[in-house]
């Protein structure tokens, strides 16, 4: 009996559903009635000002009515990972650290990822039956400094959850229930390299994506190409690398894919890791679990999850796969804090995008996808936006604190900007409009402000009564019409000296005599003085520094397009000056805020000098922010009436604390808003 | 094969499940302990119970001298050793009895797996049907057909591989006991689908060969027939702290009846 009675109790324990919640009893204050923030990345003032006039907003104009809308001074730069950290943190770059999408090493020049603290050094390994096994060495730390606000409101006995904050990865040790967003690497450890299989020519002879070249073949001989076998890449193979090396093309672990296309209908079924998808051509399939094994006999599988886009089938055939994501059913690394809060989310609503931009718009860049593709895996993205909001509704109860994060306006404003300018009606074509393509696609972006209108309605709609909501935006949007290569600039103007015989190349490497140059750029916004005592070949020294920063700031301030007779930059502001904080010598000198249409050219952020200075900028990615702060501000909605303005991100943080009657955290330096 | 499981799905149809499947704690213990005590009947009956406790004494013996002796390298050798080769002789003296376990213990399993690892579809659900025709076959995958009955529809156009396999996508809009009919070359092969209801015993895959023994929620496919296997992807049930389906199932079966053979082992007398 006693054997029975335990396995009884086993059973119990092991059969019955895992449902249950293991929250701690609520601990805050049930007078309270809690705060639900809506992020909505790159909503522009201009474009939802318009959209509310005519009626086609009625949400956001409800929520104006009721309450207060004004814009949002965003950070300086504009930039997603900086604006979103002031307000996680309520600090400026001075004293969380993030001061661009891109920092630099300055022992070589190179351009490094802001959201990442690497290791020190790489550790040391031990060799064994052709295995690497580190033996050291630590996992790289987020780079973001200061306290999240949900940490604060956590330590107060407030119930939090974020989901898909920017700038959380690799993520942090929390209380606080966050999902990662913008800024999560695919498997591969990068933000997003899909894979194309195609026997057809590319568009870009330099793709972001992992393009392999098929043979469709006739198994059958009857004539009809049938057949695809191929490989999918995954983690690099960890093992067969020394630490701290960068994993080059074979350096990835694989796994069998094989295609089997229907001899006469356009559909098809990928057999790939045991399981088998059933997709017609021009269909996404739902998601598909893929493990990769990082040692024989399974004995550590890293879990991806992926989705297949049967582009086309015949007659060419590609096979579009998305970036391998991190899986939300056995991640392998965390991706929310605490690592089981990813569980529940599964359990809730099963596999989802974990990568932090997953808007697939390296493909529309580099031309494996036109818009109508583009739109379509826009869609799925907006499926998962709209189920985590309803989970997270679901979730909510008065005297809560939830974040919820909207992507979709930001990376379809940078994409689709060319086709029909939202934010200037009477504006010229875009250098990269396409009189074949864009007259379908006036009304994409618009469309996508009405998507958040609905999301917002269903918001309003349920949230508890005198529920504290919050529409935000980081930052607002701007056509991107030409590209400034800011090295080239430099170069133009002595003080970026390439060596003898070379007119073009890169900040790292062989290229710039550094022994006369005095500042470079990298980042989209940072330009650096090659200091002496911080900069490994710096000649700059310190007590010319002040001299030199102002003597760059007035040529770029004075920059002028030959060719449309506009100034190219608005102001140059020094970090110096306008940050606070423990992190202000990490950053770059000078920040360059660009003028409306003008950006830093992706060659030029990645320490690359190039022959011109000036171009019009062809690519898709038409539309930017990445200029003078106060040419994009964002949006603020409170349904609270507020009896003053020019608030920024910070303020919005410290606006949550005193909400629950919090004590701003040192550094903080923001003001409530209420 | 066919008739086969055909008695021991009738035996364990009655047998299984006397309280419903909303209630699988109940046969999911009761049936690994019952193998449990089975397998200690067996086990006491078929080995040789003298010679096994002997080895066990040995090896005891040995692992004392190991102790013993512990500053005495070639002492502390030679009874590791010893160990070894005893406990080869252990492993031996095992064969036999396990060989005589497996198949009764197998069997029940295999029950328990068709009744609980699986559960029905939900309505709504997309799943996908394969067929894969044998080698010997004479049709072509051209020559198959699926005929759908009313609450469910294709999804999608069928895939006729290169070789020899069909595939469809099938949507379940109504709950129920579908049959799905696919013809290949004139003939008709029947396939089941649960969809909605209760937990109960599902249909899961057809199978031609031996391995049809461990599906016997449904008809094995005649030896002879064109087609080699007919399956439909099912909705495995989710089991906490243990893998979903199959694997969960016989995961437990075995833990728990080896358990119940280690707890009773002294109230039967029997050494192991």
């Amino acid at each position: 009996m006693g054997i029975g009675k335990v396995a009884a109790i086993a059973c119990a324990t092991l059969f019955v559903s895992s449902s249950s919640d293991s929250d701690s009893p609520d601990a805050h204050s049930p007078e309270n009635p809690g705060v639900f923030i809506m992020g909505v990345d790159g909503m522009d003032p201009v474009i939802l000002s318009r959209l509310i006039d005519t009626g086609k907003m009625p949400n956001f104009q409800g929520l104006a009515r009721e309450g207060s809308y004004q814009s949002l001074a965003t950070s300086d730069p504009p930039q997603s990972p900086v604006a979103w950290s002031n307000f996680v943190t309520g600090m400026n770059p001075g004293g969380h650290g993030i001061f661009d999408f891109m920092h630099r090493d300055p022992a070589t020049y190179a351009p490094v990822s802001s959201a990442t603290r690497a290791p020190e050094k790489a550790g040391s390994a031990l060799h064994l039956f052709g295995y690497v096994f580190p033996l050291s060495g630590s996992d790289p730390e987020n780079n973001r400094g200061g306290t999240p606000w949900w940490d604060a409101l956590i330590a107060g006995g407030v119930d939090v959850e974020v989901y898909r904050i920017p700038g959380n990865f690799p993520t942090p040790e929390s209380k606080a229930k966050v999902l990662d967003g913008m800024g999560t690497s695919d498997l591969r450890g990068g933000f997003g390299t899909y894979t194309l299989y195609t026997d057809a020519a590319v568009e870009k002879d330099d793709p972001k994506g992992d393009i392999q070249f098929v043979t469709v073949h006739d198994l059958d001989l009857d004539g009809t190409p049938d057949t695809v076998t191929s490989i999918l890449r995954g983690p690099p193979d960890l093992f067969h690398l020394e630490p701290g090396q960068v994993p080059r093309e074979g350096d990835y672990l694989t796994i069998g894919l094989t295609v089997h296309i229907d001899p006469v209908a356009a559909v098809s079924v990928v057999e790939i890791a045991g399981q088998r998808v059933l997709i017609r051509q021009g269909e996404w399939s739902d998601w598909v679990e893929v493990t990769f094994d990082l040692l024989p006999m399974g004995i550590m599988p890293v879990s991806g999850a992926v989705r297949f886009y049967a582009k086309q089938l015949r007659p060419q055939f590609q096979l579009y796969v998305s970036p391998v994501n991190i899986s939300a059913a056995k991640p392998h690394t965390p991706v929310t804090s605490p690592d089981d809060f990813v569980e529940d989310l599964f359990a809730e609503v099963g596999f989802f995008y974990t990568q932090g931009m997953p808007e697939e718009q390296e493909a529309l860049k580099d031309g494996v996808f036109d818009e109508d593709d583009y739109l379509k895996q826009v869609a799925l993205v907006q499926e998962d936006t709209r189920r985590l909001l309803d989970l997270a509704l679901t979730r909510f109860e008065p005297g809560d604190a939830t974040f919820m994060y909207f992507s979709d306006i930001d990376l379809q404003s940078h994409m689709l900007w060319r086709h029909k300018d939202p934010k200037y009606p009477n504006a010229p074509d875009h250098p990269a409009y396409d009189a074949a393509i864009s007259p379908g696609h006036t009304r994409d972006i618009e469309n996508l402000y009405r998507d958040v209108d609905a999301a917002l309605g269903e918001v309003r709609r349920r949230l508890p009564p005198g529920t504290l909501l919050i529409v935000m935006s980081d930052h607002g949007f701007q056509p991107f019409s030409r590209d400034v290569h800011l090295n080239a600039w430099l170069r133009e103007n002595g003080y970026l000296v390439m060596k003898p015989g070379k007119t073009t190349g890169y900040t790292f490497g062989d290229d710039v005599d550094w022994t006369q140059t005095r500042a470079y750029g990298i980042g989209f916004n940072g330009l650096y003085l090659n200091l002496a005592g911080r900069e490994a070949q710096g000649i700059v020294d310190p007590a010319d520094a002040d001299a030199l920063m102002s003597e760059i700031a007035r040529g770029l301030e004075t920059f002028t397009d030959p060719d449309r007779g506009e100034g190219v930059v608005l102001r140059v502001d020094r970090s110096a000056e306008i940050y606070s904080g423990p992190r202000i010598g990490e950053g770059p000198d000078l920040l360059v805020g660009y003028n409306v249409g003008y950006g830093c050219s992706d060659q030029s952020t990645l320490g690359e000098i190039t022959e011109r200075v000036l171009e019009d900028n062809t690519s898709r990615w038409s539309g930017s922010h990445l200029m003078a702060a106060e040419v994009v501000p964002g949006v603020l909605l409170v349904n609270r009436k507020l009896s003053s303005d020019g608030h920024d991100l910070t303020d919005l943080t410290a606006t949550l604390l005193s909400h629950y009657d919090i004590e701003p955290l040192p550094g903080m330096i923001g003001e409530p808003i209420l | 094969m066919q008739t086969y499981n055909d008695v021991a799905g009738a035996i364990f149809d009655f047998l299984l499940a006397p309280f419903g499947h909303d209630f699988a704690l109940f046969d999911l213990v009761l049936w690994p302990a019952v193998m449990g005590v089975a397998a200690l009947q067996v086990y006491k009956h078929v080995s040789n119970q003298r010679a096994i406790a002997r080895v066990k004494k040995q090896i005891s013996m040995h692992l004392l001298e190991i102790r013993l002796f512990r500053n005495d390298i070639a002492q502390v050798l030679k009874s590791t050793g010893a160990i070894l080769v005893k406990n080869t002789v252990y492993i031996g003296h095992n064969l036999l009895p396990m060989a005589v376990m497996l198949v009764p213990m197998v069997a029940v399993m295999v029950q328990l797996v068709a009744h609980y690892a699986y559960a029905p579809s939900r309505p709504g659900s997309v799943e996908l049907l394969h067929l894969t025709l044998a080698p010997t076959a004479s049709v072509s995958p051209r020559d198959v057909s699926l005929k759908l009955p009313p609450g469910v529809t294709l999804d999608a156009p069928a895939v006729r591989t290169a070789d020899g396999q069909v595939f469809w996508r099938v949507r379940a809009e109504q709950p129920g006991d579908h049959v799905l009919q696919v013809s290949v070359g004139g003939e008709i092969f029947e396939k089941g689908w649960a969809v909605g209801g209760e937990p109960r015993k599902v249909p899961v895959k057809r199978l031609r060969s031996w391995e049809a023994l461990l599906y016997p929620g449904e008809a094995a496919i005649p030896s002879g027939a064109p087609v080699l296997s007919l399956e439909l992807g099912m909705n495995v049930r989710p089991l906490a702290y243990l893998p979903d389906g199959e694997l969960g199932i016989l995961i437990w079966a075995m833990v728990l009846s080896m358990l119940a053979g280690f707890a009773l082992k002294d109230l039967f007398g029997v050494t192991l």
